[in-house]
Formats: C-alpha cells, sequence, structure tokens
C-alpha cells in the first residue's frame, strides 16, 4: 500500500473553539477511509480542510501540516489542489444547466479538454462510471434539475470524475437519498476504488461497514481509534468506540 | 364601555381597506388626466417634428441619448462593486465603510448630484454643459441603486452552486463568471431596466449639466447640449408663458408612457423570473 | 494571457468596489470646495440664521432660515399625511388583504414610485393648486400645503414598501403565539406585528423623509417659490432643493451667489447623510 495523504498534528479551530485536536492520520492509495462519529465531532472539518474549502470562513483557523503525494497542501495554488482532491457535498447540487453541460463544465473552462468529440468521450465515460449512461443516455440536454435525487447525486459524482482527481471527498452523499438510491451511489463508491483514493464520511454505521476498508472514529474532535473496517466493528480497542458502533449514543 | 373585539376588528379592517384606497387614487387621478387631456395630442407628426413645429422629437432623442450613454457607464460599474461585495469582501471596517457610502449616495437629493456634476464634469473637467456631463452625473447617482440591486440578485444565487464550483477546482473569479452572475444576470437586468425608467424621469441632475431649454437642430456629438423630455415639460409649464395645454399634456403623456412601458416590462419580466427559477 | 486578464479583473472588481466612497469623498469636497469660501466670507450662523435671502440685491443677503422653515414645512406637512396612510397601508397589504388584491396593490404602489416628480409637478400644477385656491379662499394655490400634499403621495410608495417588508419578516410564531392565547387577528396585529415591525418602519419612515427633503421639481412647481418666512401652511414657500434648481441657471460662475446655493447644497448633504445613517442603523439592527 502506497501512502497518498498524510496528516500531521493537525488543529483546527472555529473562532477560540478548538473543533480538531492533534489529528494524525495516513490515507493509503486507492483505499476508502470511512470517518464515522457523533455530530460535533470534527468529521466535516476534517474533510473539509483536506481541500481547504474552510479557507472562506473567517473564523476558522488550523495548524499543523497535510501532505499530498510528499506536498504540503497548504503551499500548493489552492485550484491545483481542488483538482487533485475534489468533493462532494451532502445534498446533490447540480447546476442549473443541462446534464452534458454539467459534466464539461470544469474540464471546459479549465481547458483540460479542446475538440467538441473529446468532450463527448469524457462524458461518456463518466457517466459509465457512476452508471447513469443507460438511464440518460437519450437526453443529455436535459435540465440536470429535473432528474431524480439520486441520479443527480451521481451525476455530481460523474461531474467531480470528469476533471480526473486523485483524491475525493465524500461528505454524507446519501443523508439526503433514499435506499435505492444509497444502493447505486455506494455500488459507484466500490467502483471507483480502483482508480481513486476515497474518504467518506457518513453518520451510518451500517454504510460505513459495507463500504469501506479502513475505519477512523472521531470523537469531540479527537481521533479515537482508526482500524481496518471487520476489525475495528468486531473487536474495538476503545470503549467509546463500541459504545457509539452498537448504537448506545450518537 | 367595553367594544367587542370581534366588531373592532371588523371597524379597524374597513378603515385599512378605505385608507388604502385613498393612497391609491391619485394614481387613477393622474393616469386619468394626463391620458384624457394628452391622447388627442399624441399625434406620429407630434412626437416626430421638431421644436419650431411644435413636436417634442429632439427632446425624445436627447433624452434617450442620455439615458443610453448612462447605463453603459454604470452597469458595468455597478455590477462589479456588487460582484466585491457579495463575493469577495470579507467581514471588515472597509467592507461596513462601503456599505454606509451606498447608502448615503442612495439618500442624496438628486439636486445636489446636479451641483455635483455641474462643478466636476462641467467645470473642473471642463466637459461643458453636454449629454456626457449629464450622464456622467445620473450614472453616479443610480450607482447605488444597481448595486443594491445586483448585490440582491448575486445573493439570491444558492451558496452551494459556489462550492460545488470551487470543488472541481475552478478559481473565485472562474465561479462568479460561469456559475454565479449568469445564474443573478435576469434579477441584475430587471433591476437596471427600472432605474433606466427611474432615470429617464430625472430632472434636477441634469438641470445644469445636459439639459437646453431650446437647441434648433438633433445633438451631433456627446458633447452636445440636448433637449430632454422632463426639462421640456418642467421649462415649457413654468417659464414659457401661453404654451398651448395640449402640447404640455402631450410631452406629459409621451414621458409617462416611456416611463411607465419600460418598467411595467421590468415588472412583468421578473414575476416571470420568479415563477421560472431554475432552482 | 487568459491568467493576466483574469487577475486584471479581479483588480478591476476591487476598483469597482471601492468606488463608492471615493464618490461620497469627491461630491463632499467639491461641495465644500465652493461652499468653504463663502462661509468664510458670508459668516456660518449669519447664513443659517439670517431671515433675508436677497441674493442678487445690493448688498447681497444670504440669510438660509426662510428656506429651511420653507423645506421643514413642507416635510412635515407631508410627513403628517403620508406616515399614517403608509404605515395603514402596508399594514393592508401584507396582513389583511386577500392574495390577489396583495398583488394588485403592490404593484400600483410601484407604478406610483416610477411616475417622474416632474409630472407629479405638473399635473399639480394644472390641477391640484386651482382646487386649493377655490377651497380655501387662500390668493394663490401654490402654497406649502398643496406642496406637501404632493409629496406626501410621493413619499408613500418609499414608506409603504420598506415597512411591508418589515412586517412581513415578522416571524410567524409571533403571530400565532398571540392567535393561541385568544387573541383575535386584530389585536394580534395591532400589538404583536406593529411593534415587532416597528424598527423597519421607522427606517422606512426615516427613509421616506429623506426624500421628502430632496425632492426638488414638484416642490419647485407647486409650493409658489417666495422666500419669506411663512406665515400659514396656506402662503407661499420655497425649499433649499428649489432655491438651488431654480437660481443656479442664472448665476455667474464663481460668484458670491453661486457659492451660497453651494452651500446650500452642503447644508443639505449633511441633513441626508444624517437622516439615511440613522435609517440605515435601524434596518441593520433588525437584521440582526
Amino acid at each position: 500500500m502506497v501512502n497518498k495523504v498524510t496528516v500531521k498534528d493537525l488543529v483546527c479551530y472555529y473562532g477560540n473553539k478548538c473543533v480538531l485536536n492533534l489529528l494524525n492520520i495516513q490515507i493509503m492509495k486507492n483505499e476508502i477511509l470511512n470517518i464515522i462519529g457523533p455530530a460535533n465531532s470534527g468529521k466535516t472539518t476534517f474533510l473539509r480542510t483536506l481541500n481547504r474549502m474552510n479557507e472562506y470562513n473567517l473564523l476558522y483557523s488550523y495548524d499543523g501540516k497535510i501532505y499530498l503525494d510528499g506536498k504540503n497542501i497548504f503551499t500548493m495554488k489552492v485550484e491545483q489542489l481542488r483538482r487533485r482532491i475534489s468533493m462532494l457535498f451532502a445534498m446533490p447540487t447540480p447546476f442549473p444547466m443541462s446534464i452534458y453541460d454539467n459534466i464539461v463544465y470544469a474540464p471546459k473552462h479549465l481547458k483540460l479538454i479542446k475538440s467538441k468529440a473529446e468532450q463527448n468521450i469524457i462524458v461518456e465515460r463518466v457517466l459509465k462510471d457512476v452508471s447513469l449512461w443507460d438511464e440518460v443516455k437519450d437526453r443529455l440536454n436535459w435540465p440536470a434539475m429535473k432528474i431524480s435525487g439520486g441520479q443527480q447525486q451521481r451525476l455530481c459524482i460523474a461531474r467531480v470524475l470528469a476533471i480526473n482527481p486523485e483524491v475525493i471527498l465524500f461528505d454524507e452523499p446519501c443523508s439526503g437519498l433514499d435506499p435505492i438510491s444509497t444502493a447505486k451511489v455506494e455500488q459507484t463508491m466500490l467502483r471507483l476504488k480502483q482508480k481513486y483514493t476515497i474518504v467518506f464520511v457518513t453518520n451510518n454505521v451500517k454504510q460505513a461497514f459495507r463500504i469501506g476498508d479502513r475505519t477512523a472514529f472521531f470523537f469531540m474532535g479527537e481521533l479515537i481509534e482508526i482500524n481496518n473496517t471487520k476489525q475495528l466493528f468486531h473487536s474495538p480497542n476503545n470503549k467509546k468506540t463500541a459504545d457509539y458502533i452498537t448504537g448506545r449514543f450518537g | 364601555m367595553k367594544i367587542n373585539p370581534k366588531l373592532s376588528q371588523q371597524l379597524s379592517y374597513c378603515i385599512l381597506f378605505l385608507v388604502t384606497i385613498c393612497a391609491i387614487t391619485p394614481v387613477v387621478f393622474i393616469f386619468f388626466l394626463i391620458i384624457k387631456n394628452g391622447v388627442p395630442n399624441l399625434t406620429i407628426k407630434f412626437l416626430t417634428s421638431m421644436t419650431k413645429d411644435g413636436g417634442i422629437f429632439p427632446a425624445i432623442i436627447g433624452t434617450f441619448t442620455i439615458v443610453v450613454c448612462s447605463i453603459i457607464i454604470v452597469f458595468p460599474v455597478g455590477v462589479f462593486a456588487a460582484i466585491y461585495l457579495n463575493e469577495y469582501a470579507k467581514r471588515n471596517l472597509l467592507t461596513r465603510l462601503i456599505k454606509l457610502a451606498i447608502v448615503n449616495l442612495a439618500g442624496i437629493p438628486s439636486v445636489v448630484y446636479g451641483l455635483f456634476g455641474l462643478s466636476i464634469f462641467v467645470m473642473f473637467c471642463k466637459l461643458g454643459v453636454s449629454i456626457i456631463s449629464g450622464a456622467l452625473t445620473l450614472s453616479i447617482m443610480e450607482l447605488p441603486v444597481i448595486i443594491t440591486t445586483a448585490r440582491n440578485a448575486l445573493n439570491n444565487v444558492p451558496y452551494s452552486f459556489r462550492e460545488a464550483s470551487l470543488a472541481l477546482g475552478m478559481s473565485r473569479w472562474q465561479t462568479v463568471k460561469y456559475i454565479v452572475l449568469p445564474n443573478a444576470m435576469p434579477g441584475i437586468l430587471t433591476g437596471t431596466i427600472l432605474s433606466i425608467a427611474r432615470i429617464s424621469g430625472e430632472t434636477a441632475p441634469i438641470l445644469f449639466t445636459a439639459a437646453a431649454f431650446y437647441v434648433p437642430h438633433l445633438p451631433h456629438s456627446i458633447f452636445d447640449q440636448v433637449m430632454t423630455l422632463p426639462y421640456h415639460l418642467y421649462i415649457t409649464s413654468t417659464q414659457v408663458p401661453c404654451v398651448s395645454k395640449t402640447i404640455l399634456f402631450g410631452t406629459a403623456l409621451t414621458l409617462l408612457i416611456i416611463v411607465l412601458t419600460i418598467s411595467l416590462f421590468a415588472i412583468i419580466a421578473r414575476l416571470y423570473f420568479r415563477r421560472h427559477r431554475k432552482w | 494571457m487568459r491568467k493576466i486578464i483574469d487577475s486584471l479583473t479581479e483588480k478591476i472588481i476591487f476598483i469597482c468596489g471601492m468606488l463608492s466612497i471615493v464618490f461620497v469623498i469627491l461630491i463632499f469636497s467639491f461641495l465644500f470646495k465652493e461652499g468653504f469660501s463663502f462661509f468664510k466670507h458670508f459668516g456660518c450662523i449669519k447664513f443659517v440664521f439670517g431671515t433675508l435671502w436677497y441674493p442678487t440685491s445690493e448688498p447681497a443677503q444670504f440669510g438660509i432660515l426662510p428656506l429651511i422653515i420653507g423645506s421643514f414645512l413642507v416635510t412635515l406637512g407631508a410627513c403628517i399625511v403620508a406616515i399614517p396612510i403608509g404605515i395603514m397601508t402596508a399594514l393592508y397589504i401584507s396582513e389583511i388583504a386577500p392574495k390577489y388584491l396583495r398583488d394588485i396593490l403592490k404593484f400600483l404602489v410601484e407604478l406610483i414610485a416610477t411616475i417622474p416628480s416632474v409630472v407629479i409637478g405638473f399635473v399639480g400644477m394644472i390641477f391640484f393648486v386651482p382646487v386649493v385656491k377655490l377651497v380655501f379662499k387662500v390668493p394663490t394655490g401654490l402654497t406649502a400645503f398643496s406642496g406637501a400634499i404632493m409629496l406626501a403621495f410621493m413619499a408613500i410608495p418609499t414608506i409603504v414598501t420598506i415597512s411591508e417588508d418589515a412586517i412581513h419578516s415578522v416571524p410567524c410564531h409571533y403571530r400565532e403565539g398571540a392567535l393561541a392565547l385568544g387573541a383575535t387577528k386584530w389585536q394580534t396585529i395591532r400589538r404583536v406585528v406593529l411593534k415587532a415591525a416597528m424598527p423597519g418602519i421607522i427606517a422606512a419612515v426615516m427613509l421616506a423623509i429623506g426624500r421628502v427633503v430632496g425632492e426638488t421639481m414638484a416642490v419647485m412647481m407647486i409650493t409658489g417659490n417666495a422666500a419669506s418666512i411663512p406665515h400659514s401652511v396656506f402662503s407661499p414657500v420655497r425649499t433649499m432643493t428649489a432655491t438651488i434648481a431654480a437660481e443656479m441657471g442664472e448665476t455667474v460662475r464663481g460668484s458670491m451667489h453661486y457659492q451660497a446655493l453651494f452651500a446650500i447644497g452642503l447644508v443639505l448633504f449633511v441633513i441626508t447623510f444624517i437622516i439615511n445613517f440613522i435609517a440605515d442603523l435601524l434596518l441593520e439592527t433588525k437584521r440582526k
């Protein structure tokens, strides 16, 4: 296993409140790392720190280092970083344009592709990757707002794939979806593991068990335990972890 | 004696309704009077002939030129300022000052803008009493209105669009250019059209910066003085004795029709866009 | 190349953002530049409290007290008429009117706001002024009273739209709480809604006052333009704005009279600045 992202002594604040305390995590290449924990445990803050989405929040401040392939992400150009570590949000956020335009939006404006033919190839490839191609191939010029919520979320995944990132951050991507759509998104994630590194924040313990290779348990801004998913669920080392996964709190 | 609450409610509703009617009736009156007296005079000849033949063609052209010039100046500046305030500005003293300045600009009396335009554009910049001086004065006066409406329109675009775009590696400016601005455009445009209606009827700011009592020819360049409709109406109705009432009402009706059509168009467009909002 | 254009655009955006501040400073300094030498020559106190405005006689008198009183009288009159009507209309539109009527009324109010002031002045001059002359049996209908009524009509849309906003943004649970306690709808509106919306309504009134003080064309056409201290509301008055608009065309650029008009402009600037500043503070506290 190759080390993809290394987090060293990360501390995050909102105002004076410490939301993440001395975090050390290594994320391997081509793995799905689950991050579970009760509300306010700093999961989302951690995720948004990984691609520096928190920087527009004036209360937010951080200390520590994060390396992507050995390079410090805080000294990179932020647009470059986000092209390599992209992110998916809890609610589907398609832009108010057609399905096709949603996908080519970023590659076109970032000048990653030149010809129309290249665009068509990319659209087909990423839609197949999220197994949405068969559902929408006849109506690519439909407004993206008109397809169902689950389809929208997969479209958003496709949109992220179109810029070919290395790491994809999922911030509770199924929280607004019905069980069938959730299953489809989960399948998609498992398939994406071949090519991408995935960090997956979820509130749903069962879902984490189904998907992740490794699981990290956050509690009150601290990393309590990180282990192979099976091991963490079958024989947690910490009592808090055990309480959480058996549903005693959170 | 204690009044029955149900009865007092009925009574108050009635009073409020009557007061509302009171507030609205004058507008009906004004329309009625101007239309009744103006329509017989609203002929093609009146609208298209020069002043010496009893027409108002130069005034229509003058109003049109000044309004177009000032909108061309104020629109980009106002929209950019709104983008700065809504997308870039941090919450600090500078931003607070800018907001205060906008509020203050919006409240300055129009005649004071006229004074300012006179001293800075006409005298200091030596542009003379001309279309360009008037247009610049009007555009500064309209700046706060454009900024405020554009800012509201930008603010109505969901924040999640911005985050989604940023997460794809787009820069802040690219996000504004490709996602935020296109989605805010309907709102910005309807606001701008309403401002066009407003400046078409403004008189005080151009009194000393652009308007002329009588110009025998149409303007040749933006450095010419012009006649404008509102100024023409003012000057003929107060300063010139024995102008026939029909000309006055014709001018008033023309001005009213121009202003109302533009604003009606904007109001209806706004309703349309609200109904058909894409998100 | 593209990067350069983008970063240039961001610089332009910043500059445009700063422009409002620049303009306020420019306006103040240009008014001050012309006004200041006047204050130095004529004296502040004589200017503000002088009761004679004879700018063209020899020696010229530049006392703006009659003009201030004129502006004040017209504004006060307009407020007395417009504030109750405006607030009541706002209440009716946002709380009582059925949906379809509400849309029509809002639309009409917006239409009133777009009528150019010179048109209102014109209609007032032709139709309203003779009525005033006839009904109140005064020598001329061009009086402070006529001006105040016309201005009230122009101020109503400002009051209605902003107070309607304030009333509309009173949270629903305020109303539901009062209704649940057994109050009638009207009691709820009067005791709860109106109270909660008060800062916004006061701000609306302030903004309307600012508009009325600065109104020029209609006032100039209707109030009769006599620069003397009025003894009743039915005598002709002249406001500060009308003085500037009427006399600027006839002055010699750079003369004492010219500078005096700029000094009046400066006074207007300061007055409206204070009014709008207070209104903004009120709206800001409402937002928090």
